[in-house]
């Protein structure tokens, strides 16, 4: 199955969880279209151009997304950064901002394209004073503190 | 006709005592060179940087965070031109066709001139912009008034079929995009029965999916995902950047070129699902089609840069009186500045410049000091800003993550918000991979509110008849107009949409 067809499908799925879900909500009449309302037409619309989009693609009518949908040497860092981000927001209330944003940027520096030990560890300090010096000394963005009070 | 020419008078003399109020100024200034940096900073669109300093701009007045991302949209126009005449990579969308021959100027020693030239067509673009825009605003403002809940019904929905009807992938797909984001807008308590939807015990959901997270996910956080993805090769084309003055030769060549670019840009600008990119690409097209030397396009036509660069830059302005005078965006970017506006309590329309007139001509003024403030910002800094094309994006992309957490979090310092920027960034990245276009979600997301709202009450008043969106002038054209664009690809000899990417 061609990535466009898979695509299709699960915006399908989609539709129809966004369809079950209206229906648990007052629908209302024409005359006085209830909140249910919209969220279901909305559903049974994406639906059905989900269908056409499938069929379309798997008559060939659809031109198939270009480009590699993914490079053996990229994908492992790509997925790193990802699971990274998630990581850097639950490390906030444990570590707080100052040193969880300093792991974080040494993580990155290193895995994308490695920098020199310098570059990584200068900048990983440098930049997250830079950002706790503008965020919290200036702006008084109360940043999450860690366990250790900063 | 004395009346309209004094009327036109007292707002130019309003707007500019507007804009030049220090703060203003000082709020210009920020906006157009954040703009422009961004703009020469391939991989950070205006779309992505503007969501990223949206958070910023909730602490400062409204009319001045108008007045700041105004800057940084159209600053973006000018500063994407350096890149793409140096480097033949556009710092964004809308400088795809100033590569074709700027750089190749550049290769033939003349980067100075294409740049000069950009820079001075994209100054009289904003200008004439200006000006238009003052003649118009005013009566389509009062136009406007005579719209009622079924009329703003019928352009929303145009707004959102010329949209897809632009998208540059398939249409089925950006229609797919639109209920997305209708959906996603219907998230939160329904304001007219009070009922939760789709919260799921969640009090971050209650008042709805936060238009930042949302935003910021899907262009700011996917943007630099796709581009750790590519490696980015970066060669600046060394040549003399000392004669950035255009000859008068160069002159000459391309002053019609530039004024055909402002006019059409303009107006393409303001259709609703029209904008700078589309401006440029149709510019350079025109150009192309009329030029008694075709064949020297894409080889180094001065007129190659100066039609794009005005066009694009006059579309940029041209899309504010949709959203300033009707209150209904015209392109995602405008779709974010709605967002913004609303958070700050302002709902743009044809009241808008009569409840907020300091803000309508505050930022139109504005608009004219800041492209003052773009020449002289792109002219003699152009070393500056071949400098900052060097920062290795392996640098930048962390730092972008985190202003990005950063502004998320500081609007409502809530995590919940922070994941469903991440969660919306990983859809963001694979919505690019499978060519999903992220404009037509954003547009139908922000508009779903107040689409669903005109709906609900224009069904109301005409109790359940779907006939009142067809018995009123003003919404019948619009609706014809949508009806036609939807179904145009099904009638033989229609198929061809004007695809962005096929213009050139």
């Amino acid at each position: 199955m061609r990535r466009d067809q898979i695509s299709s499908l699960v915006w399908l799925i989609f539709a129809i969880f966004i369809g079950l879900e209206s229906l648990r909500l007052p629908i209302g009449a024409w005359r006085d279209p209830g909140p249910g309302f919209l969220p279901l037409a909305t559903g049974l619309l994406l639906g059905v151009l989900s269908i056409i989009s499938y069929l379309q693609s798997r008559q060939g009518k659809l031109p198939a997304a270009k480009g590699s949908w993914y490079s053996k040497e990229r994908w492992p860092k790509l997925m790193m950064v990802m699971v990274s981000l998630f990581l850097y927001i639950l490390l906030w209330p444990v570590l707080g901002f100052f040193v969880s944003t300093m792991a974080l940027l040494f993580f990155l520096f290193r895995i994308v394209e490695p920098q020199r030990w310098t570059v990584t560890i200068g900048g990983s300090i440098l930049i997250s004073l830079a950002f706790y010096g503008l965020f919290e000394v200036w702006l008084k963005t109360q940043l999450p503190k860690g366990l250790w009070g900063f | 006709m004395g009346f309209l020419a004094m009327d036109i008078f007292s707002n130019f003399i309003y707007a500019f005592s507007e804009a030049f109020r220090p703060e203003n100024l000082l709020f210009c200034f920020l906006g157009v060179l954040i703009g422009t940096l961004v703009g020469v900073l391939p991989g950070l669109g205006p779309v992505a940087t503007i969501s990223i300093l949206l958070p910023t701009t909730f602490t400062i007045k409204p009319e001045q965070s108008l007045i700041m991302l105004a800057g940084i949209y159209y600053g973006a126009q000018y500063g994407g031109s350096t890149t793409s005449i140096l480097l033949n990579l556009p710092g964004e969308a809308a400088s795809v066709v100033t590569c074709l021959d700027g750089y190749q100027m550049a290769r033939q020693g003349r980067a100075g001139p294409a740049l000069g030239i950009s820079a001075f067509g994209s100054w009289i673009a904003g200008t004439a912009s200006v000006v238009i825009t003052m003649l118009i605003a005013p009566p389509l403002a009062n136009f406007a008034l005579q719209f009622g809940p079924p009329e703003y019904f019928s352009l929303m929905f145009l707004g959102l079929t010329v949209l897809t009807y632009l998208a540059s992938g398939s249409m089925i797909r950006a229609l797919m995009m639109a209920c997305v984001g209708i959906f996603l807008g219907t998230i939160g308590t329904d304001i007219i029965s009070g009922l939760e939807r789709f919260t799921y015990g969640s009090y971050t959901l209650m008042d709805g999916l936060g238009l930042v997270p949302v935003i910021m996910g899907l262009f700011g956080i996917s943007e630099v995902l796709v581009n750790i993805e590519q490696t980015m090769k970066k060669e600046i084309y060394k040549t003399s950047l000392s004669h950035l003055l255009p000859s008068l030769q160069d002159w000459k060549d391309s002053i019609k070129a530039i004024f055909r670019g402002t006019f059409l840009g303009f107006f393409l600008g303001i259709l609703p699902g029209g904008g700078a990119i589309i401006g440029s690409f149709a510019a350079y097209a025109m150009e192309k089609r009329i030029s008694k030397h075709p064949e020297k396009f894409g080889k180094g036509a001065i007129e190659g840069v100066a039609a794009p660069e005005s066009a694009n830059n006059s579309a940029a302005q041209g899309a504010f009186i949709p959203l300033l005078c009707l209150g209904i965006p015209s392109n995602v970017v405008m779709a974010i500045l709605l967002g913004a506006l609303l958070i700050q309590g302002i709902k743009p329309g044809p009241l808008l410049m009569k409840n907020h007139p300091d803000l309508f001509w505050g930022v139109i003024g504005s608009m004219y000091i800041g492209n003052l403030l773009l020449l002289a910002l792109n002219l003699p800094l152009i070393g500056l800003w071949v400098q900052v094309l060097k920062v290795p994006y392996p640098i930048l992309f962390p730092i972008i993550l985190i202003v990005c957490v950063i502004g998320c979090y500081s609007l409502n310092y809530s995590l919940v918000e922070v994941a469903i920027m991440n969660i919306f960034g990983v859809v963001g990245y694979f919505m690019k991979k499978l060519e999903y276009e992220g404009a037509p979600l954003i547009l139908a997301f922000v508009l779903s509110p107040m689409l669903e709202n005109a709906l609900r009450q224009s069904l109301i008043m005409s109790h359940g008849s779907f006939s009142i969106f067809f018995t009123r002038p003003i919404s019948l054209i619009f609706i014809v107009v949508a009806i036609f664009l939807l179904v145009s690809p099904l009638i033989p000899g229609l198929q061809k949409r004007p695809k962005a990417a096929e213009l050139g």
